[in-house]
C-alpha cells in the first residue's frame, strides 16, 4: 500500500513537472530570437509573401501565441507533440526514430562505466596511496577532464583506422541492413529477427562510442567510489568487524560497499540521465543518429515542437531515473527501507 | 543481497569483454563491402554488400525528399537517380539537353516552349510517362508553395495537347528556363502513384496535398533507381529500377550515407567502409595523399561568397560611397581568400561565377593595390580611414564560416585604414530579417545557385531580389538595370553571352558587390569507380557512375 502511494505521487508529480517543463520550454523559445520561416524557407521563397503566408498556416505559426500555447498543451494532453517543422513528420515519431539509438549507446556506456568504476574505485581505496591508486586516480582524472569529441577522435582513429580492432561509425557494417524495428535497439532487434551475426555486429560497433561515453561518467564513478569507500572502512564497525579477524575482501564485499555504493548510485543516476539526453559531438562523429543530433538539428532550424519534445524526453528520463535510483537505495541499504 | 549484485556486475562484465573480442573479428571479415565481401551470403542477411553496391557519405542531411519541397544541398543527388526531368545537365560545363524531352521549340516571341516527350519511358511502377505526369508535377510544384515553388514564376499555364506534348506558355521570355526545367524539384512524377498517396496539383495544394509523407521515403519517378530505404539523418538506399527504360550502369545498389565529420569520411573511405566521400577538406585530403585505391577531385563549385555595402547611406554610412567601394574593392587580397577555403577555390571576374556560361573567367590575380586604394579612399574623403562595424551570420559557405570571411576582410581593410569591428548576428534570429529588408550596412555573405543557370546570378542587379537588399534600386543605375531584362530576354546563346559579359564588366570595379571566393569541392573516391566528378547541379551524378570492370 505505502508503495503504492508512493508510486502514485510519483505519477502525479511526474505528470505536473511535464506540463511544467512543456510551458517554460514553450515561453523559453517564444522569448529567444529566432524565427522558424527564416531558418527553414530559402532567401528566394522569403522574398514571397504568398509562400511565407503558406509555410506559417502549414505550421499553426500564423496564430496568436497565447493560442499557439493551448493548442500545444491539448495537444500535449492526447499524446500529440506537434510535427517537426524541420522534418514535416509528427515529432513523437522522430523522437521513437532517434531515442533507441540513444537508449542503446547510453545503457552500453554506463553499464561499462559503472563497472570499471566501482572496481577502479574499490582498487584504488584498498590499495590507497599505492602505484596502482596512482594509476587509477589518472585514469579518473583523465576521464572527467579529457574532452569527448577529441578522444572519439582519436580512439576512432587508432582503434578503427590505423588498428583495424573495432570497426567503424554508424550502427551496423554495410553488409547488414537495419533489423526490422520491435524495440529499435538493435541487439536485441537481431537477435529477435533471429540473426546473432547481425547482433554481434551491431554490438561491435557500440564498443567505442560507449567507451568514450563511458570514460568521463566512469571517471566520476571512481572518484566516489573511492572517497566513499575510504570514509566507510575509517567508520567503527568497519573497526569493529576487523578486529573480529574479518578478512579484507570480505570485510570490503559483505560490509563496507553497500554503504559506499549509494551516492555511487547517484552518480550512475545523473550519468545515465545525461547520457539519454544525447552527446552531439560524439553522436556526430560516430555517425550515430540518436537524440543529440535530432535536437542539434531542431535548435538549428528553429524547431519548436521537436525542441520542447526533446527538452520533455531530458526531463522525463531524469524522473524515472531518480524514481529507480531512489528504489534501488532502499535494495542496498536495509535503513531506507526501514524509512 | 549485496554479494549477488556484484557478482552480477562482474559477470556482465566478463559478458561484454567476450562479446567485444568476438565481435571485432566479424567486424573484420565483414569491412570492405567497395572490395565485395560476401559476409550477406555468409549470414544469410540479404543486405548490403557486394561488389555492384556503391556508398556514398554526404555532409548533411535533408528536410525532405518530396520533389516538390526540395530546395536543400544533397537532395538533388538522390533525386537526378530516382526521378528524370525533361532536360538534363549530362556535363558540368554543358549546356542542359533533352531528357525525358525528344524535342523542343520555342515560339518566335519566345513566350511559348513546346516539347514533345520520348514515348519509350516508364516509370518504376511501369506506368507510362505522359504529358499528364509532367503537368501534374510542375503545377503540383508551383502550388505547394513550398521552397522551390519560385522556379515556376515565369510560367503561365501548361497545356497538353496529346499525351506526348506538352506546351509551356510564359508570362515573360526566359531564356534559363531549359535550366530551371532540370532541377530537381521539377522533376516528373508518376501522378497516378503521387495521386493515390494524397498528391494534387490543384491551386489548394499548399493546404490538402499530402503526399509528402509517402514521397519522403519512397520515390515515384522514371530514374535510374528507386529509392527503398530512408532513415533520417541516417542513410537512404538505391535500387536499381527494374522498369528503367535507358541504358543503365553497372551499380546495382547506393547505400547513401550521412557523414557530417570530413575525418569520420575520410577514415571510412581509407578502410573501404565507404566508396565516395563528399565533404573532404585540406586537412582530410592531405591524409589520404599518396593512399592506393584511393582518387581525390578537386574543384571551385558555383556558390560564391561576396561583400555587401549598402547603398543607403542611412545604413551603409561611409560605405555606400562608390569610391569607398572601389577603395575596399582595390584593398582586398583575394589570394588570402582562397587559401582560407582551400585547394581548388577561385576568385571570380565579377558576378558570374567562373564555370558557368558567359563567364568572364577569374579576377586578375594582380588586381589588389593597396596604395591605390588608399588614394581611392582619400579621394572620397577619408583619408584617416573610419570605423565601421561588419554584421556576420552564423552560417557558413560550403563548410567556410562566414565570419572567418570577415575576419580576412577586417585585416585586409585595416591596411588602409578601416577599422571593421565584426558583429554576429544569428541568421535565424535577426540577420535574415534584415538582410532581406535591406537594412544591414556592410556584410559578408553567400549566394548558392538555386538552378544551374548563369541567370541565378543577375538577381544581384539594381532593383532585383539582391539588389535591393543592398539598397541599389534601378533608378541609381538605369542602364545595368535594363541589361536584366535584355539577359532574360536572350535566348540566342551568342546574344546572351554578349549581355553577362556587358553585366560582368559594368560591375567588375563598380556597384554594391564584391565577389570574393567561390567555394571549393573536394570529393574523394575509391578508384574501384569511374565517372565520378563533381557536378554543380546534382552535387554528384550517380547515374554517370560505373564500377571498373
Amino acid at each position: 500500500m505505502e508503495q503504492l502511494k508512493f508510486i502514485g505521487k510519483r505519477l502525479v508529480y511526474l505528470v505536473v513537472m511535464l506540463l511544467g517543463v512543456a510551458t517554460l520550454v514553450f515561453i523559453l523559445t517564444k522569448l529567444i530570437p529566432g524565427d522558424p520561416t527564416v531558418a527553414n524557407l530559402s532567401q528566394r521563397a522569403l522574398n514571397d509573401p504568398e509562400i511565407v503566408a503558406a509555410y506559417k498556416a502549414r505550421y499553426g505559426l500564423d496564430k496568436p501565441v497565447i493560442v499557439q500555447y493551448f493548442l500545444y498543451i491539448r495537444n500535449l494532453l492526447q499524446f500529440d507533440l506537434g510535427t517537426s517543422i524541420r522534418t514535416n513528420n509528427p515529432v513523437l515519431s522522430e523522437l521513437m526514430r532517434c531515442y533507441p539509438a540513444t537508449i542503446e549507446l547510453a545503457l552500453f556506456a554506463i553499464i561499462i562505466a559503472a563497472v570499471l568504476g566501482i572496481l577502479f574505485g574499490i582498487v584504488s581505496a584498498i590499495r590507497r596511496n599505492s602505484i596502482l591508486d596512482q594509476l587509477v586516480r589518472a585514469i579518473s582524472v583523465t576521464g572527467v577532464s579529457i574532452p569527448s569529441f577529441w578522444f572519439a577522435l582519436l580512439m576512432l582513429y587508432f582503434f578503427y583506422y590505423k588498428l583495424h580492432i573495432f570497426p567503424g561509425p554508424g550502427r551496423l557494417s554495410n553488409s547488414f541492413s537495419p533489423p526490422a524495428t520491435v524495440t529499435g535497439l538493435y541487439v536485441i532487434d537481431s537477435l529477435l529477427e533471429g540473426n546473432p551475426a547481425k547482433a554481434l555486429d551491431a554490438l561491435s560497433h557500440l564498443i567505442l562510442p560507449a567507451l568514450v561515453l563511458a570514460m568521463f561518467t566512469m571517471g566520476l564513478i571512481t572518484r566516489t567510489t573511492r572517497s566513499n569507500l575510504l570514509d566507510v572502512m575509517s567508520t567503527d564497525y568497519i573497526r569493529t568487524a576487523r578486529a573480529k579477524g574479518l578478512g579484507q575482501a570480505k570485510l570490503i564485499l559483505r560490509h563496507a560497499l553497500g554503504n559506499a555504493l549509494i551516492p555511487v548510485l547517484t552518480v550512475i543516476g545523473l550519468g545515465l540521465g545525461n547520457l539519454l539526453g544525447g552527446m552531439v559531438l560524439v553522436e556526430t562523429i560516430f555517425n550515430w543518429p540518436g537524440v543529440g543530433q535530432f535536437a542539434y538539428e531542431s535548435v538549428m532550424s528553429a524547431d519548436y515542437p521537436s525542441i520542447i519534445g526533446v527538452a520533455l524526453l531530458i526531463a522525463l528520463n531524469y524522473m524515472v531515473i531518480n524514481t529507480v535510483v531512489d528504489i534501488l537505495y532502499g535494495l542496498i541499504d536495509p535503513r531506507v527501507r526501514c524509512k | 543481497m549485496k554479494k549477488k549484485l556484484l557478482a552480477a556486475m562482474l559477470c556482465l562484465a566478463m559478458a561484454l569483454a567476450t562479446v567485444a573480442c568476438g565481435s571485432s573479428d566479424t567486424a573484420d571479415t565483414s569491412e570492405p563491402a567497395a572490395e565485395g565481401t560476401t559476409e550477406d551470403t555468409a549470414s544469410g542477411d540479404a543486405a548490403n554488400s557486394g561488389s555492384s553496391t556503391v556508398v556514398v557519405a554526404m555532409g548533411s542531411g535533408f528536410s525532405t525528399l518530396d520533389p516538390g519541397y526540395v530546395y536543400e544541398k544533397y537532395p538533388p543527388l538522390i533525386m537526378n537517380a530516382c526521378y528524370e526531368n525533361l532536360f538534363k545537365f549530362y556535363s558540368n560545363d554543358g549546356a542542359p539537353e533533352p531528357c525525358l524531352a525528344d524535342t523542343y521549340e520555342f515560339s518566335e516571341d519566345n513566350l511559348t516552349l513546346t516539347v514533345n516527350l520520348k514515348q519509350n519511358v516508364t516509370f518504376a511502377s511501369g506506368n507510362p510517362m505522359t504529358s499528364a505526369d509532367v503537368a501534374f508535377s510542375i503545377n503540383r510544384c508551383k502550388n505547394l508553395q513550398g521552397n522551390p515553388a519560385f522556379i515556376c514564376d515565369t510560367i503561365e499555364s501548361i497545356e497538353t495537347p496529346d499525351d506526348y506534348t506538352v506546351v509551356f506558355h510564359l508570362t515573360q521570355p526566359d531564356s534559363a528556363f531549359l535550366s530551371k526545367l532540370t532541377y530537381s524539384s521539377l522533376a516528373v512524377l508518376d501522378s497516378e502513384v503521387v495521386k493515390a498517396n494524397g498528391g494534387t496539383d490543384a491551386e489548394d495544394a499548399s493546404s490538402v496535398d499530402t503526399a509528402q509523407d509517402y514521397l519522403n521515403t519512397t520515390s515515384a519517378g522514371s530514374g535510374m533507381y528507386v529509392m527503398t530505404s530512408y532513415i533520417p539523418d541516417q542513410e537512404v538506399v538505391l535500387e536499381k529500377n527494374p522498369n528503367y527504360w535507358g541504358e543503365a550502369t553497372n551499380v546495382d545498389k547506393y547505400i547513401i550515407r550521412i557523414q557530417p565529420d570530413s575525418n569520420t569520411q575520410m577514415m571510412t573511405l581509407s578502410t573501404g567502409d565507404i566508396d565516395v566521400a563528399m565533404n573532404m577538406t585540406d586537412d582530410t585530403m592531405a591524409e589520404l595523399e599518396g593512399q592506393e585505391n584511393v582518387q581525390i577531385v578537386n574543384g571551385a563549385t558555383k556558390t560564391v561568397g561576396f561583400v555587401m555595402m549598402n547603398m543607403n547611406e542611412e545604413y551603409g554610412g561611409p560605405v555606400s560611397d562608390p569610391l569607398v567601394q572601389q577603395a575596399i574593392r582595390k584593398a582586398l587580397n583575394y589570394t588570402n581568400f582562397q587559401t582560407i577555403c582551400g585547394d581548388g577555390s577561385i576568385t571570380p571576374y565579377s558576378l558570374i561565377q567562373s564555370g558557368f556560361m558567359g563567364s568572364k573567367g577569374e579576377r586578375d590575380a594582380n588586381y589588389t593595390n593597396v596604395e591605390e586604394a588608399k588614394a581611392l579612399l582619400a579621394e572620397a574623403g577619408y583619408a584617416d580611414g573610419f570605423d565601421i562595424d561588419m554584421t556576420v551570420c552564423d552560417l557558413d559557405m560550403e563548410g567556410i564560416l562566414l565570419t572567418d570571411l570577415a575576419q580576412l576582410v577586417k585585416s585586409d581593410l585595416a591596411q588602409i585604414g578601416i577599422n571593421v569591428n565584426i558583429v554576429s548576428q544569428p541568421w535565424a534570429a535577426g540577420y535574415g530579417d534584415a538582410y532581406r529588408d535591406g537594412t544591414l550596412g556592410f556584410t559578408v555573405m553567400y549566394w548558392a545557385t538555386d538552378y544551374n543557370d548563369p541567370n541565378v546570378q543577375i538577381e544581384f542587379l539594381p532593383g532585383k531580389t539582391v539588389g535591393v537588399r543592398a539598397g541599389w534600386s534601378e533608378d541609381m543605375n538605369p542602364e545595368l538595370a535594363a541589361l536584366y531584362d535584355e539577359a532574360m530576354n536572350a535566348t540566342d546563346n551568342d546574344a546572351r553571352v554578349a549581355v553577362l559579359e556587358e553585366i560582368q564588366d559594368a560591375m567588375y570595379e563598380d556597384g554594391p558587390f564584391i565577389f570574393v571566393v567561390q567555394a571549393p569541392a573536394h570529393i574523394a573516391y575509391n578508384t574501384r569507380l569511374e565517372g565520378v566528378a563533381i557536378s554543380d547541379p546534382y552535387s554528384l551524378d550517380l547515374t554517370l557512375i560505373n564500377i571498373a570492370e
